[in-house]
């Protein structure tokens, strides 16, 4: 499956300043690997060490949080738009 | 420097009024002449009853914007060419400071500026009475979030 990928400003500096890339894959897992191939250290960006999708990083397939799909085994399907986009997030001193 | 008109500044002021004593975030978007606010979920509260040692605060004193929210915004930007002036939240019963947690999410987890380009507003309410909002943006110089000045229009 083709799809294309939403690259975040900070990690646009792994994919030549390219905001949207195309990737492979039937599953966001194998999306990410084969990002992983194309833009060396992407993944680590990514994943955490145990492969999680790190806690800051939202990934949607088209307008869907994959974390209320099937997380990193939801399958794509051509044409699919894979977003990466980090958490808005903070707070008060305490 | 971040220009507000008062209309704007007004609709974030009630939305921030409205959550107190709870933490309220959302986005000021602009088409270059015309500013719209997209009140977003702070869905802290629902991550801390899940998980309280990944999410030791509550939305008293936190705020995580809904994602599905969050690429409700990211899809406008696309398909209505607008940009994301700011995001804002508030502060309740504090001032508008950038904490040491809005610098550090601001960046995570990265360590980089997730949005170089964005202004965070900062809303500092007291038992639902404004007391001040204040701008905060990445510098690249400093290496850190600065202050910038609000400019408030008709």
């Amino acid at each position: 499956m083709a799809v294309t990928v939403r690259i975040p400003t900070p990690l646009r500096k792994l994919t030549n300043d390219q905001a949207e890339v195309d990737a492979v894959g039937a599953t966001i897992e194998n999306i990410i690997e084969n990002l992983e191939s194309n833009y060396a250290g992407i993944k680590e960006r990514i994943c955490d060490e145990a492969g999680n999708i790190r806690r800051f990083v939202n990934i949607y397939l088209n307008d869907e949080d994959i974390r209320f799909l099937d997380g990193t085994t939801t399958t794509v399907s051509d044409g699919d738009e894979v977003s990466i986009i980090p958490a808005i997030a903070g707070g008060a001193s305490v | 420097m971040l220009e507000l008109r008062r209309e704007t500044t007004s609709q974030i002021y009630a939305h921030a009024m409205k959550e107190f004593p709870n933490e309220c975030c959302g986005a000021i978007l602009t088409d270059g002449t015309k500013d719209c606010v997209r009140r977003c979920n702070n869905i802290q509260n629902e991550r801390h009853a899940e998980d309280p040692a990944t999410y030791p605060r509550d939305a008293r004193t936190a705020y995580l914007m809904d994602p599905n929210d969050l690429i409700k915004i990211h899809r406008e930007v696309d398909t209505k060419g607008t940009q994301i002036k700011a995001f804002y939240h508030s502060h309740p019963n504090e001032d508008a400071y950038f904490s040491d947690k809005d610098k550090t999410d601001a960046t995570e987890p990265w360590g980089l500026p997730n949005y170089p380009d964005t202004v965070y507003v900062v809303i500092s309410l007291y038992d639902r009475q404004i007391n001040v909002a204040r701008a905060y943006s990445w510098d690249d110089n400093a290496e850190d979030f600065v202050e910038v000045p609000i400019n408030s229009v008709a």
